[in-house]
């Protein structure tokens, strides 16, 4: 029992830790956001550590407690994203950097924050399903003409488009 | 500085992961992944040697308790690693998913199941799919230059693993000192419907709404409150057409 509770107070540690970093260092609105849920995560695990050790449900309410503060958080920060997104057409938080105090330096570094060299894109494409099995070429359709009885075949050149 | 000398183990694991680390953030170029993820693996490595051998020896006669926390608390930290330093959203917000995955089994190991199931029910079902929408949404091409650079890598790695390093010594030295009776309640007059009966296992949902609806009653109505409040907030902010239809 002597180590049992300090290997889960480290590990809560260590998520802290690692969503602070993530917090302090993505541009992306919605990964600082879960970042600070991943902090949340940290603390829930040292709280139900604490109430195991204790032998009460103290830390187990309070976790859930804590799980309603995050679907709240998760909401309202996801609401005021969404009204940030319509006024910048970005994510990026480097954008409103312009709301700090006017004495101090800029946040980032001006090499980190200028446009991508030539060699490397600008744009990760997120990944795509190959499409399987063969590509169907322009297809005939037959079908008959109950009038006069002549079977026609129209040939369609529409092709099914993918995206790339 | 004795202190420094005396703990070299804790402090050089610290700086092999903070190194690490700071090489496998997103920055302009070709990023080092392979070397920064050894040496980030290398110092996590030492870091459990160095609190394994003063701390965990007892861990032998729980074998698989043992075996499940390691397993759970590795997949946590290394899909943390990657959430916090994956250059495309999406695969980040995976990442996530996984953590939390990671931290319920951790939950579970520590007799709280019914906490493992909401949690997965509210992170993993809810919020995930919920950001994974917006980053469909907002960025449909993919992952932009916001994505592929970190905002000052070094001063953050620096300012986060001075935060781990006392956390981790404060835990690692406090261990001595705690509880030698660990199954007496410190305060008995404090909330004693949270307290555990004499054979009552910990864990239990009868126990745990016994302590949500008894001695946090008000406090759960005001959780209740604010879930009411914050969604109705969440609608005001939410940005609409100009014509006020949404």
């Amino acid at each position: 029992m002597t180590g049992d509770v300090e290997r889960y107070l480290a590990v809560g540690a260590a998520l802290f830790t690692l969503g602070a970093l993530g917090f302090l260092t993505r541009r992306n609105l919605i990964l600082m956001v879960l970042s600070a849920e991943l902090m949340l995560h940290g603390v829930s695990l040292t709280l139900v550590t604490f109430g195991r050790m204790h032998h009460s449900f103290e830390g187990q309410a309070f976790t859930i407690f804590i799980l309603t503060v995050a679907a709240c958080e998760a909401g309202l920060s996801l609401s005021l994203i969404l009204a940030l997104y319509q006024k910048s057409k970005s994510l990026d938080v480097e954008l409103w950097s312009e709301l700090r105090e006017p004495d101090l330096p800029p946040p980032m570094a001006e090499e980190d924050r200028e446009d991508p060299s030539p060699e490397e894109p600008a744009i990760i494409h997120y990944p795509r399903l190959t499409p399987a099995g063969i590509q169907p070429g322009p297809r005939e359709t037959r079908f008959s003409d109950d009038a006069n009885g002549a079977t026609t075949t129209v040939r369609s050149n529409d092709q099914p488009t993918i995206h790339h | 500085m004795d202190w420094f000398i005396t703990n070299w183990m804790l402090v050089s694991g610290l700086l092999l992961s903070a190194l690490g680390l700071w090489l496998l953030l997103p920055r302009a170029g070709g990023r080092l992944t392979l070397f920064g993820a050894a040496i980030a693996l290398v110092g996590l490595v030492q870091l459990v040697s160095t609190l394994h051998s003063a701390n965990w020896t007892a861990g032998d006669s729980k074998l698989t308790e043992t075996i499940l926390f390691s397993v759970f608390s590795l997949v946590a930290l290394v899909s943390a690693v990657l959430m916090i330093t994956n250059r495309n959203p999406v695969y980040a917000a995976l990442w996530f998913a996984l953590v939390t995955l990671s931290t319920c089994g951790l939950f579970l190991l520590q007799s709280a199941p019914f906490l493992a199931a909401a949690t997965i029910i509210v992170y993993a079902g809810a919020i995930v799919v919920t950001f994974v929408f917006v980053i469909m949404l907002a960025q449909q091409s993919g992952s932009t230059i916001c994505d592929q650079r970190s905002r000052q890598p070094l001063a953050a790695t620096i300012a986060s693993f001075v935060l781990l390093g006392a956390l981790l010594s404060t835990i690692h030295t406090w261990q001595g000192q705690q509880l030698a009776h660990k199954t007496e309640p410190t305060v008995t007059a404090a909330n004693p419907l949270s307290r555990l009966a004499a054979d009552e296992p910990i864990g239990t949902l009868r126990g745990l709404g016994r302590s949500l609806f008894g001695d946090y009653l008000f406090a759960t109505e005001m959780a209740g409150t604010l879930l009411l409040i914050a969604s109705i907030g969440a609608i005001a902010m939410a940005p609409r057409r100009a014509e006020g239809r949404l």
